[in-house]
């Protein structure tokens, strides 16, 4: 199984990009298969290091979920509906959040991600107070867990300090171990090589994510339905997350139609 | 004062040695540990993850889970793939098993009258115990299937004496309809992803019901998955539940009216010509719609509190929109006519002729092996049994996964300490365990070796095997290997002498069989091979039979409710939240800090309330309200619900509990010890929804935990952020 | 002198003692701080190497034995991190090599008694990346990197020290940029 390789002559230059592509993340929302069962929200808590969130915190809204179900109401006269959408950071191509940190702390990087980098942000919150999804959350607070819940933390994802910044990171370490391990087999990645926590989870399949980049894959399929739309399209963000609108067979007729 | 030079070099000297004390105190000594673990295999790479798979305990589908582990710690579970029944997907209880594992509450050793003892000591002692009260042991245990099932059996048959399994909302009125109307004994599934038509009474099949996950997973097909063809859903269901918001047609039912309003469905699919003629004969007995006239949709609208026109448009698109199946639960069967609810709606799916197809009703093959299922023993049949144990007829009482003084909290009380001994056996002290002479901590589902034939099943035969991933964190012990252990001890006959022997027993007799998923040359590889995939199902072994329905009673039974409706106005409709589902879901902080379904409401009690029903009552929300029944009462914090119907009020179970660790202990109140023991008729099961309530302002506020925000949250029609439209 | 000379005379004392006390305190707490910050890496290169509860010689094992680096840090070709061996790997040898010199014999006694005792033995860590840096030892290793590149002539060391490279965040960046190498953040820092 294991080979000596101490080679004594230098080492070559390697192939900056060996069989790679490039990639632009995307994810995808069914909203008419999405039923608001949560179990992409507790996938991502065990995955990601989530910090607790107790009743005092709620008490205070400050709850850190990086993919929450918010449940919207409806009223037509006397009936009333719910809505449900899964929202998590959109990793916008023209994020409000990246021009305004000050010390450079996020960034958007060459696969379409939005990325928050942990050891450079100084909790100045000027990021989260600029997001529109209110897709980041900050750690007041020192994340605490008693002692044995520790040993459920995930080591692929650093645990974040008080005063950091945090969100959706598309599961990122998920993405690095599957370039990994595409790279050690000599090939590229294919669709669904990657699958974020959530999606993983998802029972009804509403959410899906891969390379939009890649013709063939899921989500460039999904993304031509006519259903498609992107949350708050009007404020020019250049959101990578797509979502397909409800379906209602009894929605009354809309008065306006400027979604699309 | 001056500062000379002397002193100024003195001084840069102390910074100088502060600088290098200071160095030490830099980074933590322990983060500059590496450790030489003793032993390591081969294919165990430190920072590698290794996946196993084995069942997920965390309700009672079984749906088959990966754990993946890492340098000997569970840290995340998925959906296993292979598994018929899931299909690689998981829910939020599933999800947070890992806490579980590593809950720091688990109980540590053994405690005999509250003394630590070692493992050995605790056995003998209940092998002792075992002895003397030959012939008078009560095992109480949640309801069981597979190879722990054969062994408690085994072990009660042995020692002499009654085992009994109990679950607070149990599905006993469901099982007894099905075998009344085609004599099965196992529950069947329902091919949702086939389906073009859904109607579902009272069960949150899309939440915590039945199979929730299978049915999800179905649910996403039925609605998307098949390309020009979206599934239509309706929902009856006094309460606006998340299987409810999901519902493109909900129909508002008032409490107990479930079965009237399923046969005024039958009403309009017989006079509509769409029904089959054999089924309508047998509901009618062959006197035609005229049999039907009470539940004529004009004639029962009102007592249905749904309008005769939605009742035939759901009845239409029921029967015209095929194949369409009917499924019925949660607090439709709560009701002292809950049988009638359970055979009204099951007869519905042979009026369309939906038995054993696709799309339809799907009936499960008996557990393979012949294992066997043990169900939840009816509430009445619970009352004898605590009446008998109060009057010191049983000598032994051995408690597992059965919450008795917390679903029957004034008869437990009473009766429990009728028991000259009684051991509890879980992984935390819960309700029961409190007051019980000798706990012993039980092995975390993740730790412990057992199998599973989940029901509702996939539609054949399916037998998931559960094995340890880890070893065991705290010094605990599973069920069946306590009874196993302790049962030889008190030389009982047992047919094996741990869990580990009876699974690798179990597969010794599948692979004999011959067929199904695993194929191997020998039992060795064979067993690998099962555990590899986490079970054995055969696809050839479906489940057969009919449903041929009873005739409909000429006037419907009535439902009778607890209190007088002058005293209390309200119907009580208590209801599982989608973390802490009955209660079991209660001791994890992930599930406690879910948001619920409709309301968004974590950590306490809430009660759901209408706002124009609210205001008279001078309640806010936030106002902590006490809810009073003829039984008892219990706080909760008001909630304004936009969209539960008026005159009903829902309170969350699973809260309230005395134990179960520091996130549950004494957290929110327990609704059960408000309701009436009201029963079904028929079956003895209790009858749930059927306490009427009424509401009282306790003048104290606090802010609502809760994940949405201080404004209403209504989408703007002119912008919505949820855009919908009216084809796929 | 007059009242008011004698109240400034007090205010410049006064203003100069703060002075002088603020500078101290700076001088006594901050500064070591942050000299410390900044230079424990460095510092590290002129440390002697830690004192290890075994006398472990990476000359005898990796220099003289020539046993090489994978053999034992077997994770660096396949992971991110390469691994400590376990005790079981250095009982395969030492189940029957029981060293000559008496020095000799008294470290390997000590990882015969830790196996059979079942006690992991507590190494004190020498290369050490904060917890918000990911390396990945066998991206570098496919890269074709040698171990030498970065943890120097091991196989020479009786006692490891870190040398040649002060592994600091500067340095890695300049490797990547030398050698057509991701430089995006999120690459280490996720």
């Amino acid at each position: 199984m294991s080979e000596a390789r101490v080679p004594s002559q230098p080492a070559t230059p390697p192939d900056p990009q060996p069989a790679r592509r490039r990639h632009k993340w995307t994810m995808v929302v069914d909203l008419d298969r999405c039923t608001g069962c949560q179990a992409c929200v507790v996938a991502c808590q065990a995955e990601n290091n989530i910090p607790l969130n107790t009743e005092a915190i709620y008490l205070q809204y400050r709850v850190i979920e990086w993919i929450r179900i918010e449940r919207y109401w409806e009223k037509h006269g006397e009936e009333v509906r719910a809505r449900y959408i899964p929202l998590l950071c959109q990793q916008c191509d023209n994020a409000p959040c990246e021009p305004v940190c000050p010390v450079y702390a996020t960034y958007h990087n060459v696969e379409g991600l939005n990325v928050q980098v942990y050891n450079r942000c100084v909790g100045t919150r000027y990021c989260a107070n600029n997001c529109p999804y209110h897709a980041r959350f900050f750690n007041f607070w020192q994340p605490v867990w008693p002692s044995t819940l520790e040993n459920q933390l995930n080591p692929d994802v650093t645990v974040r300090w008080r005063g950091i910044m945090e969100k959706c990171t598309f599961c990122i370490q998920r993405i690095r171990r599957a370039q990994r391990e595409a790279a050690q087999e000599g090939r590229s990645l294919q669709d669904g090589d990657v699958v974020p926590a959530c999606v993983q989870a998802c029972p009804t399949d509403a959410l899906s994510f891969g390379d939009i980049l890649d013709p063939n894959s899921r989500v460039s399929r999904l993304a031509k339905d006519k259903r498609a739309y992107t949350v708050l399209k009007e404020l020019g963000t250049g959101p990578n997350v797509i979502y397909l609108a409800k379906v209602d067979p009894y929605a009354p007729a809309p008065k306006k139609h400027d979604h699309h | 004062m001056e500062i000379t030079r002397r002193d100024l070099l003195k001084l840069a000297g102390v910074g100088l040695l502060g600088a290098i004390a200071f160095q030490g105190c830099r980074i933590p000594e322990r983060e500059l540990r590496v450790e030489s673990p003793v032993a390591l295999p081969e294919d165990l790479v430190t920072g590698r993850d290794n996946w196993y798979a084995t069942l997920c305990q965390q309700c009672g589908a079984g749906c088959g889970i990966l754990v993946r582990v890492m340098e000997g710690r569970a840290k995340k579970v998925e959906g296993n793939p292979d598994h018929p029944l899931n299909r690689g997907k998981t829910c939020a209880r599933g999800q947070a098993a890992v806490q579980a594992l590593y809950h720091p509450d688990r109980l540590a050793t053994p405690l005999l009258r509250g003394q630590p003892v070692d493992w050995e000591a605790a056995v003998a002692e209940l092998a002792s115990q075992i002895r003397q009260n030959r012939g008078r042991v009560f095992l109480a245990t949640n309801p069981l299937r597979g190879h722990v099932a054969a062994v408690a059996q085994a072990f009660v048959q042995s020692a002499g004496g009654t085992l009994m399994a109990y679950e607070p909302l149990e599905d006993t009125v469901l099982r007894a309809a099905v075998k009344r109307l085609s004599g099965q004994d196992v529950l069947p599934d329902y091919d949702i992803a086939n389906a073009r038509t859904v109607f579902s009474f009272g069960a949150g099949w899309l939440e915590t019901w039945g199979s929730p996950v299978r049915w999800s997973w179905a649910y996403g097909v039925f609605r998307q998955g098949r390309p020009g063809e979206r599934g239509m859903f309706i929902h009856a269901d006094p309460r606006f539940s998340l299987t409810a918001a999901n519902a493109d047609l909900w129909l508002p039912v008032r409490p107990g009216a479930e079965g009237v309003l399923a046969l005024a469905v039958a009403y309009v699919l017989i006079e509509q010509g769409m029904a089959s003629r054999d089924a309508a004969d047998r509901l009618t007995a062959g006197r035609g719609l005229a049999a039907l006239a009470a539940y004529q949709p004009e004639v029962v609208a009102a007592q249905v509190g749904v309008p005769p026109q939605r009742i035939r448009e759901a009845a239409t698109l029921f029967g015209a929109r095929r194949p369409s199946v009917a499924m019925v639960g949660g607090s439709a069967l709560a009701h002292t006519n809950g049988l009638f609810t359970a055979m009204a709606v099951l007869s519905l799916n042979a009026l369309v002729d939906s038995v054993g197809r696709d799309g339809g009703v799907r009936f499960n093959p008996p557990p393979p092996l012949g294992l066997p299922s043990i169900p939840a023993a009816p509430f009445a049949r619970w009352r004898q049994a605590l009446e008998e144990m109060r009057a010191g007829r049983v000598g032994l009482l051995i408690v597992r996964g059965a919450n008795l003084s917390y679903g029957l909290p004034a008869e437990a009380a009473e009766a429990l300490p009728g028991v000259p001994f009684r051991v509890f056996i879980g992984p935390i002290a819960d309700d029961t365990a409190q007051g019980c002479d000798l706990l012993l901590p039980e092995a975390d589902p993740l730790e412990a070796w057992g199998t599973d034939a989940p029901e509702p099943g996939p539609g054949f035969a399916t037998l998931t095997f559960q094995q340890p991933v880890v070893r065991p964190f705290r010094q605990g012990m599973s069920f069946g290997d306590v009874l196993l252990e302790a049962g030889r001890a008190a030389g009982l006959t047992l047919p094996w002498a741990n869990m580990q022997e009876a699974v690798r027993d179990g597969a010794r007799r599948l692979f004999a069989l011959g067929r199904g998923s695993v194929r191997a040359g020998d039992e060795a590889a064979f067993f690998t091979g099962v555990l590899q995939r986490g079970g054995w199902w055969d696809t050839q072994e479906r489940g057969q039979g009919t449903l041929r329905p009873e005739p409909a009673p000429a006037t419907p039974p009535a439902p009778r409710f607890a209190g007088e409706e002058g005293e209390f106005p309200f119907h009580l409709i208590p209801f599982t939240p989608l973390g802490i589902y009955d209660g079991r879901g209660a001791p994890l902080p992930w599930l406690q800090g879910l948001p619920d379904g409709t309301t968004t409401v974590a950590w306490q009690t809430w009660v759901e309330i209408h706002p124009a029903q609210a205001e008279p009552l001078g309640i806010r929300e936030g106002d902590w309200v006490e809810v009073i029944s003829p039984r008892g009462s219990i706080r909760a914090l008001a909630y304004l619900h936009p969209a539960i119907p008026q005159g009903v009020v829902a309170v969350p179970v699973g809260f309230g509990h005395v134990g179960m660790g520091r996130w549950a202990h004494r957290r929110g109140s327990n609704v059960f010890s408000i309701l009436a023991p009201l029963t079904d008729t028929e079956t003895g099961a209790l009858a749930w929804a059927a306490t009427r309530v009424r509401l009282r302002r306790l003048g104290q506020r606090q802010r609502v935990p809760k994940f949405e925000g201080v404004v209403l949250p209504l989408q703007l029609e002119e912008r919505p952020i949820i855009p919908v439209v009216k084809e796929a | 002198m007059g009242l008011g000379k004698r109240i400034r005379i007090v205010f410049l004392l006064g203003g100069g003692m703060g002075a002088s006390l603020l500078g101290l305190a700076f001088l006594v707490l901050v500064a070591p701080r942050v000299v410390a910050h900044y230079s424990w890496s460095v510092e590290r290169l002129f440390r002697q190497a830690p004192a290890q509860p075994i006398a472990f010689s990476h000359k005898t094992h990796a220099g003289d034995a020539q046993i090489p680096c994978l053999f034992c840090h077997r994770g660096a070709a396949v992971e991110e991190a390469a691994g400590i061996p376990s005790l079981q790997e250095c009982m395969f040898c030492h189940r029957l090599i029981v060293g000559t010199t008496e020095a000799q014999q008294a470290e390997i006694r000590k990882v015969i008694e830790a196996f059979g005792k079942e006690r992991p033995v507590q190494w004190v860590r020498v290369f050490r990346l904060p917890d918000h840096a990911r390396f990945v030892h066998e991206a570098h290793i496919r890269a074709g990197f040698t171990c030498a590149d970065c943890h120097g002539a091991v196989e020479t060391m009786r006692e490891v020290r870190q040398v040649h490279r002060s592994l600091k965040m500067g340095d890695c960046v300049g490797c990547h940029r030398q050698h057509g190498a991701p430089t995006d953040c999120a690459t280490c820092h996720y």
